[in-house]
């Protein structure tokens, strides 16, 4: 061939194929239980660095899936006073609170229309087992506005079969808003303070508006309430993740 | 503080106390001390040699050992007497042990009445003119006058006080902690004293302790974690009812 200038072309070698390994793709999303991001205080290390290693130890024992709030999960305890000695108990999880060996979930379920919450702590010995029947994000961290909402979106079937597990993949974000009940709420949920974004408000707009009198634009500025927790949660999940795959 | 659980499944909370660089600085006799026993003078933490007097440090210098924060004595029997210079450790208590925790309790300042003795105070309303947090009547007529030790408003807090008869759960011998029973006075990371139980209901519970106390050169080699009988540990599976 001949080209433009009259000299011969130059070699150009074909492109390189970029491979992408889609395995090491979803290998690249960790989770680290909130439960080990030790608070900001005065404490020492070791402190946090013992507690995290009894918590390794029960992990290794038991199974605590990854989850969130808003996930459906079923809880077997031993229970001296059941039948079986086992009492297995399903619902929505609405709250994840503690740090260390006494962090604790709440579960809520509507039972024979009366609503139950119970407060399971998850490195107790009592806990059998936990599963995950239904995994869903909310958009919230807190649904504590569930027990003014109506009774329907508390409800979940005793006998649920579980969900098929997305290994690796996001976990789905379900936008839903719920409806609530009349006021009086147990909590104003439309104010600024508690920043729910899963509830359909269907307050008139004046209600709303004065709500915001209580909001406080100042807070997200404020750099004493900053706490950057990522280089600790890095160092904290190469350590875990270690130890469980011993 | 952490949670610890039983075999049983009950829970417990549990202070955890380090043992760091505790060593003996000097003996005093019977007749030295004018007691009634006596007594061994121990130092805690590590700090900086430079900020106090040549005088001071005396103590310090005779033991070999590096400036300590806190001395403070035990009162010793004569077959108990450690050489001044040795290392204490966490192993010195055993767990299913009773201890005694004396430490400062944390100051509060100059606090009123209702908080500092628990006074009722007055009603919020109905009439109340400018008192709702004041102490009332102070003494009777008849008295004349006001009794000494009267509860007043004053500073509070910053005292030595102890709380008896705590069990001890758990030790760890590779970073020297003692898992303690319930709360313990002070705020975190103040120092400590721990002394074996006095309430007579827990005399005979120290059985075949390190006498007269725990060497690490010596020839017992214990496990990194010293647990009591009726813990649940962590490596169990979990609790079931029979």
């Amino acid at each position: 061939r001949i080209s433009s200038d009259g000299k011969p072309a130059k070699f150009q070698p074909p492109p390189k194929p970029v491979i992408i390994d889609k395995q090491k793709q979803r290998e690249e999303r960790r989770f680290l239980s909130p439960e080990f991001i030790p608070p900001r205080g005065r404490t020492d290390p070791l402190k946090f660095y013992i507690e995290r290693k009894d918590m390794i130890q029960r992990r290794k024992v038991i199974n605590i899936p990854e989850f969130y709030v808003g996930h459906v999960l079923a809880v077997t305890t031993a229970d001296p006073y059941a039948n079986d000695k086992a009492n297995r108990f399903v619902g929505i999880c609405i709250q994840r609170g503690g740090k260390g060996l006494g962090a604790t979930f709440v579960l809520r379920n509507v039972i024979e229309d009366q609503g139950v919450e119970i407060c399971y702590e998850l490195y107790s010995p009592r806990i059998q087992a936990i599963e995950v029947l239904k995994l869903e994000k909310r958009l919230d961290d807190n649904l504590m506005y569930l027990r003014d909402a109506l009774p329907e979106y508390s409800t979940f079937d005793m006998n649920m079969k579980p969900a098929s597990r997305l290994d690796h993949e996001e976990i789905p974000v379900n936008k839903l808003q719920v409806r609530m009940k009349p006021k009086p709420w147990s909590k104003r949920w439309e104010r600024p303070k508690y920043n729910i974004k899963g509830i359909k408000f269907e307050l008139p707009e004046k209600k709303m508006k004065e709500a915001q009198k209580w909001s406080q634009p100042w807070l997200e500025f404020d750099m004493l309430r900053e706490y950057d927790t990522s280089k600790i949660e890095d160092k904290i999940w190469k350590e875990v993740s270690e130890e469980l795959k011993k | 503080m952490m949670p610890i659980w039983t075999k049983s499944g009950k829970k417990h909370a549990v202070t955890l106390l380090k043992v760091q660089d505790c060593h003996v600085l000097r003996y005093v006799s019977k007749e030295e001390s004018g007691g009634k026993t006596s007594k061994l003078l121990v130092g805690g933490k590590n700090v900086s040699p430079f900020y106090k007097s040549e005088s001071a440090m005396e103590i310090f210098k005779e033991a070999g050992v590096p400036r300590k924060q806190k001395v403070t004595t035990f009162n010793v029997t004569d077959d108990a007497i450690i050489k001044p210079g040795t290392p204490l450790y966490a192993a010195h208590f055993r767990p299913g042990q009773f201890v005694d925790v004396t430490a400062k309790t944390i100051g509060k300042g100059f606090q009123g009445v209702m908080k500092r003795w628990g006074f009722k105070g007055q009603p919020a309303s109905h009439g109340q003119t400018k008192t709702h947090r004041r102490p009332g009547a102070i003494s009777t007529n008849k008295a004349a006058k006001v009794y000494r030790g009267k509860k007043m408003p004053g500073k509070m807090g910053n005292v030595y006080r102890t709380s008896f008869g705590l069990k001890v759960w758990r030790i760890n011998t590779k970073h020297d902690i003692i898992y303690v029973n319930g709360s313990v006075p002070g705020h975190t990371n103040c120092l400590v004293k721990v002394k074996d139980s006095k309430l007579p209901t827990y005399k005979d519970y120290n059985k075949n302790p390190p006498f007269p106390t725990f060497f690490a050169d010596g020839d017992e080699k214990l496990p990194e974690d010293l647990y009591d009988e009726e813990i649940f540990q962590f490596t169990d599976p979990s609790v079931t009812y029979a």
